[in-house]
């Protein structure tokens, strides 16, 4: 018995040697774990980027060729020269930008207010930017659709990015305000008795403070514009139809055409994981300080 | 703030959700009482859309397989985006590569990695998910007929493009916890996983709340990956209710606006119930607040 007491504080004395060496194999496998994680993670993006820079003949051979073809971007030339690829890239893009442009112009101060005004008005409004982003999408594509025939816009852009500002709207003002909820209220309080009026403080003072949370929002309300499928199919027809509709169309089709929609995928994708890469420290901290806290 | 400040600076995205989320899902609820079709003014048929939806056997066979869904990403997204994002937070200089290629799957446009899956898992296409099984066992499988490999395909890619939200806002709450935390923890001679359960996890509740209810909103309104993923969602039992809408609503040949529309608003039924408890919990935040 007495040998045991002494034995156990010896041997956590002894301990944090052995301790801190077991700890860095851990990490040591921790990171090898999650390196593998991340290329399961990228698997079907690295097998399509391989599948779309084979030969036609081989790209969808079974068993797969690995090996002994020579790598060919016809895939590419041919979605350049034969389709509107160009095109819908364009639609893609003005879509994502115009939408995100008036959803910050719009959701900025909305998001202000809701931080600034407490009581039971602020609380049932976010309560049904909630509930109106868990809305299921059709409840109001499918209305926009005829909505948009009957107004002479459907199939153009500006019918898109509008609806696409409506879907997002619920979203960027819940992200935004948890931002201006971390701003003191003082500064407010300070700016205005130094004569600033309230549309002054915020274009002043807050803006310039919530450039951080303004990028995050940014960047989410441009990806979810950008990645957006159904509400682009409902709405476009043939002139301001966006890429991921496109890769559809082209699915069940011939192989060459396969190739090809595999290959705008990429070309899709590659910005998008540039964006990836170089937000993901504000998505981080964006989110730690924004949304989390609600 | 002043109210009339509040009015200024609130009213025009109210303005906007009013005219394009609002006026819209009006109409929806119009339409899901009457028989109607694109363009034209619809005649007011009472419940009867109500009544054909809830008669046929395929609005349950969706509704089963969209909470099949649902029920089993949120549990896994919640596990799985724990541990790696506990494990991410240890990381040191790797952390932003990682992080990075994590995220791809989640700024794909879903439909696009819902194809780059399908190809992984197509024996028309090389598959080589098939191809590395076929090795291993021998056994064929029929990802795209076959219910069950189906479904567990859809639940994989659903998890794929789901963890790296997941995982992101949980690393996000996790470095919101303080260290004297962990550390008081490990004074107190708590162990790696009891300090998790005991310490870390009640920390960062309100983030793993807050996801759980993102991916149940998100997860209840599938239907991108399916039309690559499951193209014989229906008769195969895999079709989402937002699948079996578009199917009746839109998709030439059927333009039944308005059983659509009702499927639609049993739908939007269907979400504020699994919502409830999220909702009771604002409520009552705004109340003590107010």
């Amino acid at each position: 018995m007495i040998a045991d007491t002494i034995k156990a504080p010896a041997g956590s004395v002894i301990k944090p040697a052995p301790r801190a060496r077991r700890r860095s194999a851990a990490s040591r496998i921790s990171a090898v774990l999650l390196i593998l994680t991340a290329v399961v993670m990228l698997a079907p993006f690295i097998w399509t980027a391989l599948s779309v820079t084979k030969p036609t003949d081989v790209a969808f051979a079974n068993p797969p060729v690995l090996t002994g073809y020579t790598p060919t971007l016809k895939a590419f030339q041919d979605l350049w020269e034969t389709t509107y690829f160009a095109q819908y890239l364009i639609n893609t893009l003005v879509v994502a930008v115009l939408s995100t442009i008036v959803a910050l112009v719009l959701g900025i101060p909305a998001a202000y207010a809701l931080s600034r005004f407490p009581g039971y008005v602020s609380a049932i409004l976010l309560l049904l930017a909630l509930v109106f982003r868990s809305l299921p999408r059709f409840s109001v594509v499918l209305p926009m659709y005829e909505i948009s025939k009957s107004l002479g816009i459907y199939d153009t852009t500006f019918a898109l990015a509008a609806a696409l500002v409506a879907i997002n709207q619920p979203f960027s003002i819940w992200l935004l305000r948890n931002f201006f909820a971390e701003i003191p209220k003082e500064l407010d309080e300070a700016a205005m008795i130094d004569g600033c009026t309230r549309w002054g403080t915020l274009r002043r003072v807050m803006i310039p403070l919530m450039r951080p949370g303004i990028f995050t929002a940014g960047i989410f309300v441009f990806l979810f514009a950008f990645q957006e499928y159904l509400t682009a199919l409902v709405l476009t027809d043939t002139s301001s139809k966006t890429v991921p509709v496109f890769i559809t169309t082209q699915l069940g089709q011939t192989l060459p055409m396969l190739q090809q929609a595999g290959a705008a995928a990429m070309l899709l994708t590659l910005p998008v994981i540039a964006i990836s890469f170089v937000a993901q420290k504000y998505l981080v901290a964006g989110l730690s300080d924004g949304s989390v806290k609600g | 703030m002043r109210r009339r400040e509040f009015a200024l600076l609130m009213g025009p995205s109210l303005l906007v959700m009013l005219g394009l989320l609002v006026v819209p899902l009006v109409r929806t609820i119009q339409w899901s009482f009457q028989k109607v079709e694109y363009g034209s003014p619809g005649d007011f048929i009472g419940l009867s859309n109500y009544a054909q939806a809830m008669s046929d056997p395929r609005l349950g066979r969706a509704v089963f397989f969209t909470l099949l869904l649902t029920v089993i990403v949120t549990a896994t997204i919640l596990v799985l985006g724990y541990l790696i994002a506990t494990g991410m937070n240890g990381l040191g200089k790797l952390r932003p590569y990682i992080l990075g290629a994590m995220l791809v799957a989640y700024v794909l446009p879903n439909i696009v990695g819902a194809v780059s899956f399908s190809w992984l898992f197509d024996q028309n296409f090389g598959g080589a998910v098939n191809y590395v099984i076929q090795a291993l066992t021998g056994q064929n499988i029929l990802w795209f007929t076959e219910t069950w490999p189906n479904r567990i395909m859809v639940i994989a890619h659903t998890v794929w493009h789901l963890l790296p939200f997941s995982m992101l806002m949980i690393l996000a709450g996790l470095q919101g916890v303080p260290k004297e935390l962990r550390e008081a923890a490990l004074i107190d001679g708590a162990s790696g996983r009891k300090t998790h359960l005991y310490v870390i996890i009640p920390t960062i509740r309100g983030v793993l709340g807050f996801v759980c209810l993102i991916t149940i909103m998100d997860v209840l309104r599938t239907f991108d990956n399916l039309i690559p993923l499951s193209p014989q969602a229906d008769a195969i039992g895999n079709e989402s209710i937002m699948l079996y809408v578009f199917d009746t609503a839109f998709r030439d040949g059927s333009a039944q606006l308005g059983l659509g529309s009702a499927i639609n608003v049993l739908a939007i039924l269907l979400i504020l119930v699994c919502l409830f408890p999220f909702i009771r919990g604002l409520l009552k935040e705004a109340k003590a607040k107010a």
